[in-house]
């Protein structure tokens, strides 16, 4: 045999200075990234579930509206039902951000295959930052699964030509509304669904119940207050907030600034929760072999 | 080296892991040997640090997994044989820069590095090819490839050959061989004890979850007291020739065999001595006709049935 | 029958087994949700009002019933296909698929207990999502006792034509995910389940035709929504796409099996 080329990185005591770690987190996310286009890309099921099955289900939202929006003093209620378009616009922002969410649901689910699969004991066995690998895991299924459906959104209000951007700016605030809660949601359900006895249940728990507490098919106002308040602790809500306010009702960063404010502060949250979901199953795993924590 | 001192492991009340204390130097194959549900699987998992002892001491290299946890898993790897533990819709490279990346190997090293590694495991040609078109050898394979990603300095194998075609286990047996010839220490658990026979300069064996014996492979079978077992074949069993080979010794066991005439029988005695001549001579004086001879030499599975056999009286 | 009990009865065995609750959730957090959605839909944005359009298309004003009566018929029409369409692949996956091949039972008394299974268990999910619904003051009513049994049997046998050709369409593509998903989607909005389906364009409403479950909705529509009574048309061509669906998923189940045993091994 040949010898192995030189030898790894010395060995090196635990206190390595922040920025190897950081260095080596940023090389985990790249890896981590690329193992989830390639896991994804090409697959029928994106097709699928990111562009012909939200596509189907806009429509039926739709058209199942659509009685009651045509209703004699909807401009007072709900002055955007009003015309059919922008009301249109309102539950394709809504299907966008599910979409965006929901994918991210969906990944968790084939992320804790890979307690089924052993690979999450590999994942164990290495010295890589846990949190960079649930962190990267989510972002690489958002870029691989909602890019369809983004580009179908954008082309959609294009034609509609409902949109109403107080400034250009707005376009990168909302991506970023968008984004970074997604990211943050997926590195939360990645680590607790990796741990978790009954994924199907969750994964199914987080389907319905999500489209109906987060306002996408209904405005908030519309919903009791108990149920407008179990649905704000979802991101999904405050990105809704952020991409219709400032996509539809023209509104500036003054005026989205506290659900902006919400927003960060949720994500914050989550990433501190998957955080501690990874130490304690790991730690849970070490202590009974179980790599199960719920 | 890895030294373990005392470990306990119990999982809910039920004790895995019972005061085991083994060491791993640098530069050698050891050999750890049980009967299924020994607790191997758990020690090496402690080794490898994904499993936490209840007590007990574990340093490798001087480091406290339980300190230093990131710093332990920069240098050791795990391999274990029958699962398919790689990315199936990632090529074989790809999966080996997947886990350089984990284990933090600097880019120029680990293209080099990878390229090593499919070589040794045979697998240059089919690096590029999805790992769900590999057969299962190839997996396997891949997964060793991988164990070695990180130039680790203890490598933990549990089974690295189950499974595998048996050229392919040679050749991988071969490779061990070397690894540890070039200073690395080694752990070996397999079901196949010609393997730990062959590879293992020291050998412990344990019996649930305790340290039952220790030694190289001819230490323990000289401690087992093994014996060597004679088998005569001869075509005709008549009384004189039963009555010669009891009278000989009375631990020979007769087992008739039934032949094209009907007669033949198998002569077997296990004895610590060197007695073929002797006992085929008396089997022909009494007018027996050895049709075959067999001797075999005692082996480690021999031996370890012989342990185990002790440590269930002994339980019981 | 003999088979169609055995089926019956080993599906209620594993089922009762392997999936506690999260199945029955699952299906029934879509209908109820649905609901949900028409009754603060017609609360906050209707204002207590439908459009005239609506009740012109619907035949009646009544939006949450009519929205109760397609939720209830939406989640028979998927359960019954989630069990009985996908029972063949389930086999394929499990590694019985061969057994079944080989063994001498006929597939149509083998599906039929699989529907028959299904059809049990969804009665009681059905029931739990209409009492959902009367919370939220629905009280769908039938014309008639005779054209209740006939509705829904109707809406039955449109579900058991569709599930023998998904039972082909899955064993063949070796897939279920993608096809239940998408034929459910599809079906959403073509049959007519929460709006009324003359709300699509024209090519859009031919097309529903083709699928079986389309004119068994406009017979429970008759009968459960606005009162008209059961329209014996729409229950003739419920049968005869029904069963045009059955003959021709048995008669392709041999092929299919070939192709599915083929592409296993």
């Amino acid at each position: 045999m040949n010898r192995l080329a030189g030898r790894g990185p010395a060995g090196g005591a635990e206190g390595r200075t922040a920025g190897d770690a950081a260095r080596h987190a940023v090389k985990v996310f790249r890896a981590e990234a690329l193992k989830q286009h390639r896991q994804i890309f090409g697959s029928k099921l994106v097709v699928f579930s990111m562009l012909i099955w939200p596509l189907l289900t806009l429509v039926q939202t739709y058209y199942t509206l659509h009685p009651l929006a045509a209703t004699p003093g909807i401009a007072a209620r709900w002055p955007l039902a009003a015309d059919p378009e922008r009301l249109l616009a309102f539950l394709a922002t809504g299907t966008l951000g599910f979409t965006f969410f929901f994918s991210l649901v969906q990944s968790a689910w084939h992320f804790s295959m890979e307690r089924q699969n052993g690979t999450l004991e590999l994942l164990f066995l290495a010295p890589a930052s846990r949190l960079a690998v649930v962190v990267a895991n989510g972002f690489g299924a958002l870029v691989q699964n909602a890019w369809l459906f983004a580009c179908f959104s954008v082309a959609m209000f294009t034609l509609l030509d409902v949109v109403n951007v107080a400034h250009p700016g707005m376009y990168a605030v909302v991506f970023l509304a968008m984004l970074v809660p997604a990211v943050a949601w997926g590195a939360f359900l990645n680590s607790l669904l990796i741990f978790s006895r009954d994924a199907a249940f969750l994964y199914t728990l987080l389907d319905d119940p999500m489209w109906f507490a987060s306002g996408v098919r209904l405005p908030t106002f519309a919903l009791p207050g108990w149920l407008r308040a179990a649905g704000s602790v979802l991101p999904l809500t405050g990105s809704l907030v952020v991409v219709r306010g400032a996509l539809l009702d023209g509104q500036g960063i003054a005026d989205l600034a506290w659900p902006l404010v919400w927003l960060a502060g949720l994500s914050g949250a989550l990433l501190l929760a998957a955080a501690g979901a990874l130490k304690a199953g790991e730690a849970r795993a070490q202590r009974t072999g179980q790599l199960r924590l719920f | 080296m890895i030294e373990t001192k005392h470990l306990r492991k119990e999982f809910g009340g039920k004790v895995a892991v019972e005061d085991l204390s083994l060491t791993i130097p640098r530069g050698r194959v050891t050999g750890l040997l049980g009967l299924n549900g020994a607790g191997k699987t758990t020690t090496i998992k402690i080794l490898a640090t994904l499993l936490r002892p209840t007590s007990g001491t574990v340093t490798v290299g001087g480091l406290d997994p339980g300190n230093t946890p990131h710093a332990v898993r920069r240098r050791i790897n795990l391999i274990a044989g029958g699962e398919r533990m790689v990315y199936a819709r990632m090529t074989g490279r790809e999966n080996l820069w997947y886990f350089g990346q984990l284990y933090d190997v600097p880019g120029k090293l680990l293209k080099t590095r990878i390229g090593e590694l499919l070589e040794l495991v045979g697998l240059t040609a089919a690096a590029g090819t999805r790992v769900e078109q590999y057969s299962r050898g190839m997996t396997q394979r891949l997964s060793i490839a991988r164990g070695l990603i990180n130039d680790p300095d203890y490598l933990l194998l549990d089974e690295p050959t189950l499974g595998l075609d048996a050229p392919i286990a040679r050749d991988l047996r071969k490779v061990v061989a070397e690894l540890a010839e070039r200073g690395k220490g080694v752990l070996l658990t397999s079901h196949y004890l010609a393997e730990v026979e062959q590879l293992c300069e020291h050998v412990y064996v344990i019996g649930d979850g305790r340290h039952l014996a220790e030694g190289t492979p001819g230490e323990l079978m000289a401690q087992t007291g093994c014996h060597r077992r004679v088998r005569i074949t001869v075509s005709e069993l008549t009384p004189e020739v039963e009555a010669a080979a009891l009278a000989f010794d009375d631990r020979v066991r007769i087992a008739p065999q039934a032949d094209e005439h009907g007669t033949g029988a198998v002569i077997e005695l296990s004895h610590p001595g060197d007695v073929a001549g002797a006992l085929t001579t008396a089997v022909i004086a009494a007018g027996g006709a050895p049709s075959g001879l067999e001797i075999a030499e005692p082996s480690l599975e021999d031996a370890i049935l012989a342990l185990s056999d002790r440590s269930v009286a002994v339980v019981a | 029958m003999t088979v169609a009990f055995a089926t019956l009865r080993r599906s209620w065995l594993v089922t009762r087994r392997a999936y506690p609750w999260s199945y029955f959730v699952g299906t029934l957090l879509t209908g109820a949700f649905t609901m949900g959605l028409a009754y603060l839909g017609l609360r906050a944005i209707g204002g207590d009002q439908v459009s005239a359009e609506f009740a012109g298309k619907a035949g009646t004003a009544d939006y949450l019933g009519y929205v109760a009566v397609g939720a209830a018929a939406y989640m028979f029409v998927v359960h019954g296909i989630l069990w009985t369409g996908k029972a063949m692949i389930q086999e394929q996956r499990e590694g019985t698929l061969g057994a079944l091949v080989v063994a001498p039972a006929r597939r149509l008394p083998y599906l039929l207990g699989f529907a028959m299974f299904a059809f049990t268990a969804v009665a009681v999910e059905v029931a739990v999502l209409l009492g959902c619904a009367a919370l939220l003051g629905v009280r769908p009513a039938a014309t008639g006792v005779l054209d209740a049994v006939l509705a829904v049997a109707g809406l039955a046998l449109a579900v058991f034509g569709m599930s023998v050709v998904l039972s082909d369409v899955m064993i063949v593509a070796g897939e279920a995910h993608i096809t239940q998903n998408t034929v459910f989607y599809a079906i959403a909005i073509l049959s007519g389940f929460t709006f009324p389906r003359n709300y699509l364009p024209e090519a859009f409403q031919w097309l529903g035709e083709l699928v079986p479950v389309t004119p068994a909705m406009d017979v429970v529509r008759g009968v459960f929504t606005g009162g008209a009574g059961l329209p014996l048309d729409r229950l003739g061509v419920t049968v005869l796409v029904s069963l045009a669906y059955t003959a021709a998923g048995l008669f392709a189940m041999p092929w299919a099996e070939r192709r599915a045993m083929e592409r296993s091994y």
